[in-house]
C-alpha cells in the first residue's frame, strides 16, 4: 500500500511541477473567475437583489466553471505531452494512478478557489469571518466530489474529437449534487445558522465523495487500459 | 465487397421483428388513446389534462427500465467484455431517449393545468430532466469515439457513473424539499385509483414495454448490422 | 352537484400529440435507417 500511495503523490508532484512551469491552467482559470464575478456583480440589481442572497449561489457557479475550465486545461497539457500513454506501458498501479491525477486537479481547482474566495469577499462585500473554517471545510467536501469524476471524465474527453465541449456535457449533471449541497450549507454559514439545520446536506457531501471517489478509482483502469 | 446476405441475416431478422413488435405498439398506442379519452372517466378536480397521466407516467416507466438497463448492462460488460451488452446498452439508451423526450414534454404540458406552472423542481420532474441529460451525454460520448472498444469502455463507465448519480439526485431534492416546505400542489396521481383509471394505466404501461423491447431490438439489430458490414469493407 | 372538472382540453391535446410524434418519429426513423442499411446490399 505505501509504495501506491508514494506513486500516486510522485504522479500528483510530477502535473503539479509542470503545472507550475507553464502555469496556463491556472491563469485561465483564475482569470475566468474573476470574470464570472464580475459579470455576476453588474448582471444584479441591488435594490432588488440583496448580495448577501446572490452570494453562494455565485460563488458555486464561479467554482463550478473554473474547475471545468482547469480540468479542460490540465488534461490537454497532458494529451499534447503525451505523457499518460508513456506511463501506462508500464505495470503501475492504476488506481494509485488515477489519486495522482486526482491530486493534482485537487491542488489545481483548490488553488482557484482559494484565490476566488478572497475576490468574492471583496465585489460582494461578504464578511466571511467565523464562517470561513465551515466554508473551507464545504468547499473541500464539495470539489473533492466534482474533481473526482471531473478527472475519470477528463480522461475520456481527451480522447474525444471536441474534447473541450464533451466534458462539461458529461460533467455538469454530476456536479449538481454537491453544488446543491454546497449552495445550501455556504449559504447557512453565511447566515450563521446552527449546525443542525445543515448537517443533512453535509451528510449528503460526504456520501457522495465516498461513493464516486471509489467508482472513479475502481473504474479508471476501464479508461486507461484495453 | 460489402457483407453478404447471409452474414447480415440474423441482423436483418432481428431487425425486422422489431420494426413489427414497435409498430405492434404504435397500434397498441392508438388503443390506450381511444381507451383514455373515450372510455375513462375524467378525474373532477383536474378534468381532461389528467388523462396526459396514461401517457406520462408509462413513459417514465420505459425511460427508467431503459436507463437501468444501460446501467446493467454496463456493469456486466466491464465484468465480462462481451461486445453484445456493450451493443444492448447503446440500444437501450437511444430508446430511452426517446422515452424521456416523451417524459420531458409531457411533464410539463401536464404540470401547466394542474400545478398552475410548467416548471417545477420536484423530484419526478427533475429526475425526468437528469434522465434525458444523462442520455444525451452518454450518446453523444458514443458518437465522439471511433474506437469501438475505447467505446464501449468508456460508455460502459458513464453508464455505471450515471445510475449511481440518480439516487443523489432524488435525494437533493428530497432534502431540499423537506427543508423548504413547498406551496402544497395538488398530486396528480390519487392515491387509489378506480378500476377502468387503473385498467387503461396497466394496458399503457403493457403498450409502453412493448415499444421499447420492439425499438431495443430495432436499434440492437441496425447496429449489428452496420458493424457486419464495416467489418466486411475493412477485410476487403 | 359535483363542481365542473376545469377546462382543459387543449393542454390534453397538446401533449397526446407531441407525445405521438416523438413516438412515431422514433420508429420512422428507425424503418428510414433499416431501409438504408439494408439497401447497400
Amino acid at each position: 500500500m505505501p509504495e501506491a500511495i508514494r506513486f500516486a503523490l510522485a504522479i500528483a508532484a510530477k502535473d503539479i511541477r509542470a503545472e507550475l512551469r507553464s502555469k496556463t491552467a491556472l491563469l485561465s482559470a483564475l482569470v475566468f473567475a474573476a470574470l464570472v464575478l464580475v459579470v455576476f456583480n453588474f448582471a444584479r440589481d441591488p435594490t432588488v437583489l440583496a448580495a448577501s442572497d446572490l452570494a453562494p449561489s455565485v460563488l458555486w457557479v464561479t467554482f463550478a466553471l473554473a474547475a471545468i475550465v482547469a480540468l479542460n486545461r490540465a488534461f490537454n497539457i497532458e494529451r499534447e505531452n503525451a505523457a499518460l500513454d508513456g506511463l501506462l506501458l508500464a505495470p503501475v498501479s492504476r488506481e494509485a494512478l488515477f489519486v495522482g491525477k486526482m491530486l493534482a486537479n485537487l491542488a489545481f481547482v483548490g488553488t482557484v478557489e482559494l484565490v476566488t474566495l478572497p475576490l468574492f469577499t471583496l465585489f460582494f462585500n461578504v464578511n466571511l469571518g467565523r464562517a470561513l473554517p465551515g466554508i473551507l471545510g464545504v468547499t473541500a467536501l464539495a470539489t473533492i466530489g466534482f474533481v473526482a469524476v471531473g478527472t475519470i471524465f477528463s480522461a475520456m474527453a481527451v480522447r474525444t474529437r471536441f474534447a473541450e465541449l464533451m466534458l462539461p456535457v458529461l460533467l455538469l449533471p454530476f456536479m449538481v449534487p454537491p453544488l446543491i449541497g454546497a449552495v445550501q450549507v455556504t449559504s447557512r454559514l453565511l447566515a450563521a445558522r446552527p449546525l443542525s439545520e445543515m448537517w443533512g446536506w453535509v451528510r449528503l457531501l460526504a456520501l457522495y465523495d465516498i461513493v464516486f471517489v471509489t467508482l472513479c478509482v475502481l473504474t479508471f483502469s476501464a479508461v486507461v487500459d484495453e | 465487397m460489402n457483407a453478404s446476405n447471409a452474414a447480415l441475416e440474423p441482423a436483418r431478422r432481428l431487425v425486422r421483428r422489431g420494426l413489427t413488435l414497435s409498430l405492434l405498439g404504435l397500434v397498441g398506442l392508438a388503443g390506450v388513446y381511444v381507451l383514455a379519452l373515450g372510455f375513462t372517466p375524467i378525474e373532477a378536480r383536474q378534468g381532461l389534462a389528467q388523462k396526459i397521466f396514461y401517457l406520462h407516467v408509462p413513459a417514465a416507466w420505459s425511460a427508467l427500465l431503459a436507463f437501468s438497463l444501460v446501467g446493467l448492462a454496463s456493469i456486466l460488460y466491464l465484468w465480462l467484455r462481451d461486445p453484445r451488452l456493450d451493443r444492448f446498452a447503446a440500444a437501450s439508451a437511444n430508446a430511452g431517449v426517446a422515452f424521456s423526450a416523451v417524459m420531458l414534454t409531457t411533464g410539463p404540458i401536464w404540470a401547466k393545468p394542474i400545478w398552475g406552472t410548467w416548471w417545477t423542481w420536484d423530484a419526478r420532474l427533475t429526475l425526468t430532466l437528469f434522465l434525458f441529460l444523462l442520455f444525451v451525454g452518454y450518446l453523444a460520448l458514443r458518437a465522439a469515439v471511433h474506437d469501438p472498444s475505447e467505446r464501449a469502455r468508456f460508455s460502459a463507465v458513464v453508464g455505471i457513473l450515471g445510475m449511481l448519480l440518480v439516487p443523489f439526485i432524488h435525494l437533493s431534492v428530497y432534502l431540499f424539499r423537506t427543508l423548504h416546505p413547498q406551496p402544497i400542489v395538488l398530486k396528480p396521481s390519487a392515491p387509489s385509483l378506480p378500476p377502468e383509471m387503473l385498467r387503461t394505466l396497466l394496458i399503457s404501461f403493457t403498450v409502453f414495454t412493448v415499444l421499447y423491447l420492439g425499438f431495443v431490438m430495432t436499434r440492437y439489430g441496425l447496429m449489428l448490422a452496420e458493424e457486419l458490414q464495416e467489418e466486411a469493407r475493412d477485410a476487403a | 352537484m359535483l363542481p365542473e372538472p376545469p377546462r382543459n382540453g387543449e393542454y390534453l391535446v397538446a401533449a397526446y400529440v407531441v407525445a405521438t410524434l416523438i413516438l412515431v418519429g422514433y420508429w420512422m426513423r428507425l424503418w428510414q435507417k433499416a431501409r438504408r442499411v439494408f439497401a447497400a446490399d
